[in-house]
């Protein structure tokens, strides 16, 4: 279980898509609960996702469905990847339950990648990544750019099962946009 | 005369409208079996199976002149629904075997051989196939094999179960069966007693317009069976294409729990038959008749096509138990729309695919959760409007590992060498969000709505121009902004040029 935290427009959900597509593109199938029904497919198809292999769970706002959605697809086995998209008004996940979700995902093999604005599976998760924009570029001659060129996320280790704490682990992405 | 093809098989089931019954009910076959019509005491037998009519039992007998001969004797009344689906059943046993197969009537088959000598070794063993495919149906068949339709008409209800006529002795053959062994229109036996004919032989060496004068049209036919001359085309028969089972009941059900023992059965045989034909059920429609006459309908789109019973009588039940019928259930009738089954994943270095069977639980259970508008497969449609998609089925038949996957031209590593991990993704606001946008010269400079934003847009660029459905009253038009705002969030901004209004529409994220 990994948990990919961080604010609005810091790259997060690009990642998701990123996760997404290396999976779709290797054959395998992955579902993602959507809880704010967010998800562009117009975005993710351009970036690469074979659509035809996301099973799409819409919430529609209903957090505590989707968790429930979550914890059966997780006990699904066959999905390489279970994506939980809590949005920016994460649920509170009680650690037991938190505990057995990671549980149900090891006994069937899924990867569990919950992103939101906060943490929300605390301890459970093996791994906890924070996504901080580090930098915006814009094309275009003098103060009015013609065009969003592109985005640079950082990713920051938070949180590393058997690592000691602070972990200083930091990776760069570049987006184009 | 036509005379395209070189081998024939008929596929004949006796009794047919009793064979029909006893395939619901399959512990039917152990008891002598009357079909019987009309209301008492205007009860009559209308068929009789082997046991039946080893008894004496025989169309036509009123119900108590059958008890009396068979005091052990089982009467049904008859279902047409019952015969309709034996009927379809047996033609597609029969088409798993020949492409090209022709309904001849109730219980009667004609299947075209041409071209399978080279998947079979020879008659025989395509005649031993048909039978296990009818078999497998719950229908017992016999099975003739020769040059023409009429002869293996009669090779069917003489001889072995699978009478073959080698190429050339047909006549012969022919010639050697008594006409009593064959069924008649009711003035003919008397005639051709009374002419002295006791094979069919002797009535083949009959003038044909001579028996045709004087015997009318069911002459002429009774000559081209004896003579195993077809005059009629061949007409070649497709499959419908609703899948449909039914079983008509004579007791009244009142309760789900007493109704999902039927549909198991009835659902069974029609899986049974998908099975054969490769196919999935994509949706299944139940129509129960009620005993006040009218019937309940009920459609069960599935969340991943099935083939296996189980599953999809739970579905059922579900759906009926949320809509009970208004009155007892008095029949059962199953419609499937189906699509074909694919190829299951097998390659041992592909990755791991759900079973069918619990990404069609799952699926089921999501759709009970978040309604079934919720669950699927995101499809972009190819539109020039912005965030056009709909939500496709999570099809289970799908579930085959791509040959060609990792094979993507535009690659991970090739994005890494341009120094981009891919394109910024963005998250849709659904609906969008109205907002409050001041501009200057043309490009906007500050966004507020009611629900407290007021940020200052810090950088901008646009406005990207999009427009579609000018022709029709769906008309939309929108210049699209990107926006970097004072709250560190990129955002997507559309202006409605119709109707002057701003939305926030997504988020770069």
């Amino acid at each position: 279980m990994t948990e990919l935290v961080g604010p609005l427009s810091s790259g997060r959900t690009s990642v998701l898509t990123l996760c997404l597509r290396a999976v779709t593109r290797r054959g395998a199938f992955a579902a993602l609960v959507d809880v704010d029904h967010a998800f562009d497919p117009g975005s993710a198809a351009a970036a690469g996702v074979e659509l035809s292999r996301v099973l799409w769970v819409r919430g529609e706002g209903r957090r505590h469905d989707a968790l429930k959605a979550v914890d059966l697809l997780a006990r699904c086995p066959g999905f390489a990847l279970v994506a939980l998209d809590v949005g920016e008004s994460p649920p509170r996940v009680p650690l037991d339950a938190a505990f057995r979700l990671r549980q149900a995902a090891r006994r069937s093999g899924v990867a569990l990648l919950v992103i939101g604005a906060r943490r929300v599976v605390g301890g459970a998760a093996a791994l906890s990544v924070q996504t901080r924009r580090d930098r915006l570029a814009w094309v275009g001659p003098g103060p009015m750019p013609r065009r969003l060129a592109g985005m640079r996320t950082g990713l920051h280790v938070v949180r590393k099962q058997g690592a000691p704490w602070p972990v200083a682990e930091t990776e760069c992405l570049w987006w184009t946009a | 005369m036509v005379d395209r093809v070189s081998r024939l098989a008929c596929v004949r089931v006796e009794a047919f409208v009793a064979a029909a019954l006893e395939r619901c009910e399959p512990g039917l076959r152990e008891h002598p079996l009357a079909v019987v019509t009309g209301a008492p005491p205007a009860t009559r037998v209308v068929e009789a199976n082997t046991r039946a009519r080893a008894e004496g039992v025989r169309a036509g007998l009123t119900d108590a002149e059958a008890v009396v001969r068979c005091p052990t004797l089982v009467r049904r009344p008859a279902s047409a629904e019952a015969e309709a689906a034996a009927r379809h059943a047996l033609l597609e046993a029969c088409l798993s075997v020949s492409p090209r197969i022709e309904d001849a009537g109730p219980g009667l088959v004609h299947v075209d051989l041409d071209g399978l000598g080279q998947l079979f070794r020879d008659d025989a063993e395509i005649g031993r196939r048909l039978r296990r495919q009818a078999k497998a149906v719950g229908l017992e068949a016999r099975v003739g094999i020769a040059g023409s339709r009429a002869a293996a008409g009669v090779a069917a209800r003489v001889g072995p179960p699978v009478h073959t006529l080698a190429p050339g002795t047909e006549g012969a053959a022919l010639a050697a069966v008594p006409l009593a062994t064959l069924e008649w229109p009711a003035a003919l036996p008397a005639t051709f007693v009374r002419w002295g004919l006791a094979t069919l032989g002797d009535l083949a060496a009959l003038p044909r317009h001579g028996v045709g004068a004087r015997l009318g049209r069911a002459g002429l036919v009774a000559h081209d069976l004896a003579t195993g001359v077809d005059r009629t085309p061949f007409r070649t028969w497709t499959p419908p294409p609703f899948w449909e089972e039914a079983q008509g009941l004579d007791w009244e059900i009142l309760t789900v729990p007493a109704l999902v023992p039927v549909l198991e059965r009835v659902l069974g045989r029609l899986c049974t038959r998908l099975v054969a034909a490769h196919l999935l059920i994509d949706v299944l429609q139940v129509r129960l008749a009620l005993v006040s006459g009218g019937h309940h309908a009920r459609s069960v789109a599935l969340a991943a096509p099935l083939g296996e019973a189980a599953p999809i009588v739970a579905l059922l039940a579900l759906e009926i138990e949320a809509h009970p019928p208004p009155a007892a259930v008095t029949g059962v009738a199953l419609s499937a729309r189906v699509i074909p089954r694919r190829a299951a994943p097998g390659g041992l270095w592909h990755p791991p695919v759900p079973a069918p069977r619990d990404l069609a639980t799952v699926l089921t259970r999501l759709t009970l959760l978040v309604g079934s508008a919720n669950v699927g497969t995101p499809v972009v449609v190819d539109s020039h409007r912005p965030d056009d998609y709909t939500l496709g089925p999570f099809d289970g038949a799908d579930l085959v590992p791509d040959a060609a996957a990792g094979a993507d031209g535009d690659s991970a590593g090739e994005r890494a060498a341009r120094g981009s991990a891919g394109p910024i993704a963005l998250r849709r606001l659904r609906p969008p969000r109205p907002v409050e946008v001041e501009t200057r010269d043309g490009r906007p400079t500050r966004v507020r709505d009611t629900s407290g934003l007021d940020v200052v847009v810090e950088t901008c660029a646009g406005p990207w121009r999009l427009s579609g459905h000018w022709w029709d009253t769906h008309a939309w038009a929108h210049d699209e902004w990107d926006v970097a705002l004072s709250d560190h969030t990129i955002w997507r901004l559309s202006h409605d040029r119709l109707t002057d209004t701003w939305f926030l529409t997504a988020l770069y994220d």
